[in-house]
This record gives structure tokens, sequence and C-alpha cells, in this order.
């Protein structure tokens, strides 16, 4: 984790650091478990490619949606928080898949006491094809609001 | 496709609605966070959690949905391993007859407050819409439910939108 962002430190235009992710079938094992999800595309090699189409098991959505979460989170610090997040599945990843979380600071305001920054993420394969578009809203501390 | 039902049937559930309350459990949502990769201090360290504002141990907030979706039984899973009646979006009667080519759509979500190890949460998922759409893969089927989560104060913790596809 990294350490705390303020709001005052933000710029549009500001990236931030670009999060690179494997998921391996052994995590997708372990994330299916805590989820109780026992779709088969997500075990059943053989039942992902020739029931479903697709080219191997496929990489949970909502595993997807976590690590989009977790480079934001990561980013704000621990006074951060996420107040919005808006994700679009567009395509399957698949184990092994190099996947890369990359955000853009778009904007930043106060509103209702909140110090807020909206942000432009998505997540990426290496070949650049986007798998997941995504926009958040992220609340920051002020430094001159520390205790 | 030979799995659809028709739009009358879809009409007929749009709207239809569950509520399930369950006790936010540390244990499970630490899980949820291990399987993630996710290791942030403020899900696993109490004391660190404290320092930073809260009264424990908080709850990654992608993991709510998690929380209240219970967990399926072996007589409700279909062919395909997902479950009868209610899929992790939501519920879902299985009069809708979808195709059964099931996929994460998209979701939208509002967080109002954290949610912390103990509190309990009322969640309820109405299904908003059925639509029959046409993409890059051919036609497709999206469903759509709207999700608000409240306390026990029944203070709104958090609103969301989620999409799931059948293909």
């Amino acid at each position: 984790m990294t350490n705390q962002r303020y709001f005052e430190d933000i710029n549009a235009g500001d990236a931030l650091p670009t999060v690179a992710r494997t998921v391996d079938p052994v995590q997708m094992f372990l994330f299916s478990a805590a989820t109780h999800n026992s779709h088969r595309i997500h075990y059943d090699r053989k039942w992902a490619i020739e029931v479903e189409g697709h080219r191997d098991i496929v990489v949970q959505g909502p595993l997807q949606s976590a690590l989009v979460a977790q480079a934001l989170t990561d980013w704000a610090g621990p006074q951060g928080r996420l107040v919005r997040i808006a994700m679009q599945n567009r395509a399957a990843a698949y184990p092994g898949d190099e996947l890369r979380f990359v955000g853009t600071v778009v904007s930043k305001r106060e509103e209702e006491g909140q110090a807020l920054v909206e942000i432009e993420i998505r997540e990426e394969k290496a070949s650049g094809e986007i798998v997941i578009p995504g926009n958040a809203t992220v609340a920051l501390p002020k430094r001159n609001s520390e205790s | 496709m030979s799995h659809a039902g028709t739009p009358e049937t879809y009409a007929d559930v749009i709207g239809y609605s569950e509520e399930i309350t369950a006790t936010i459990e540390k244990k499970d949502f630490q899980r949820w966070a291990a399987a993630v990769g996710d290791l942030n201090r403020l899900y696993f360290d109490q004391d660190f959690a404290r320092a930073n504002g809260h009264p424990d141990v908080v709850m990654p907030p992608m993991y709510l949905s998690y929380a209240v979706a219970g967990f399926p039984l072996l007589h409700e899973l279909r062919r395909d391993g997902t479950r009868r009646d209610r899929v992790a979006y939501g519920p879902l009667p299985e009069r809708v007859k979808l195709p059964e080519r099931l996929m994460a759509g998209g979701e939208e979500r509002w967080f109002y407050a954290a949610v912390h190890a103990g509190d309990v949460i009322s969640s309820r998922r109405t299904i908003s819409n059925i639509e029959q759409k046409t993409g890059r893969s051919g036609p497709f089927f999206l469903v759509t439910w709207l999700g608000e989560d409240r306390n026990l104060q029944g203070v709104l913790v958090c609103k969301s939108i989620s999409a799931m596809i059948a293909r």
C-alpha cells in the first residue's frame, strides 16, 4: 500500500502509477471459493472452450473489478475513500494475460465538504486491448485539515 | 435464441426485488481481499484502521455484494454451475428463460459510508431492466439490477447499478 495522497498535490492530467497484474488459475480458484462462485467458465476449461466458446477459463469479472478498485484505493492512501466507481466489462480476460490498470486524473473539485478527484481508469491487456473502461470519484484528505 | 423468453416474461419481472440482511464478517472479507491480492492494512490491521479514523477493520468496498449474496445449494445449480433464481448481482427468477452463456456486463457503485466488521447490512436488489441488444459478437440480453445497501440505522451506505450479459 502506498503513502497518503493529498488533494492539494493532485492536478488534472496526473497519471496514476500503472499497476500490472497477471491472474493465474490458483488465484481464480481462491476468488471463486471466497465468493461461492461455481460457474464452470471459471474452472472447467473444456466447458469454457467447447460449450461457451472461450479460448480458456475466464477470469471472473468481479475479480477484475476488485483489481480496478484496488488500483484506486492503493493510490488514494488510507485516508482516501472510493466514493464512486463505474466499469464496463468489454472483453474477456484469461489466466496468464498481463492486465494493466491505467489511470489519469481528469479533474478535481470541492463539494459539500469533500475534496473529490475524478479519475478515468481502464484495465487493458499488454496488447492494448481495453478489457474494462471505467471512471471513478475518490475523496482525498486536505493537508490543512489534518489534526 | 431457443432459450429466450418472451417480452411479456421479461416485463413481468421488471421490479422483482429481494432483500437480504447479513452481518459483515471480518474473516469472510479478509479471505476475499487475500484472494484479490489486496492486503490493504485498513482491511486487516485494527490498530491501523483506528489510527485512520475507523472503529474497526474496514470492509473492502467491492466486497459488499458478496456479504449479502449468500451461497448456492447443490440442487439449485444449473448445468453450467450458476445458481437458479439468483446470480451474483441479484435475483433472477428462472421463468425469465435467458440464454445460458452469462458474463459480467458492468457496474456503477456509489459508496456513501465505510462499512466495518460487525455491521449489519440490509441489501435490496431489484431487476430494473431486461433488454435485447446487438453487439460485436451478435445479439445478447442485458439484465440490470438496482441495489441499495443500508445499515441498521437505515442509512444508505451503498447504491449500485449492475449489469449481466446473457448470450
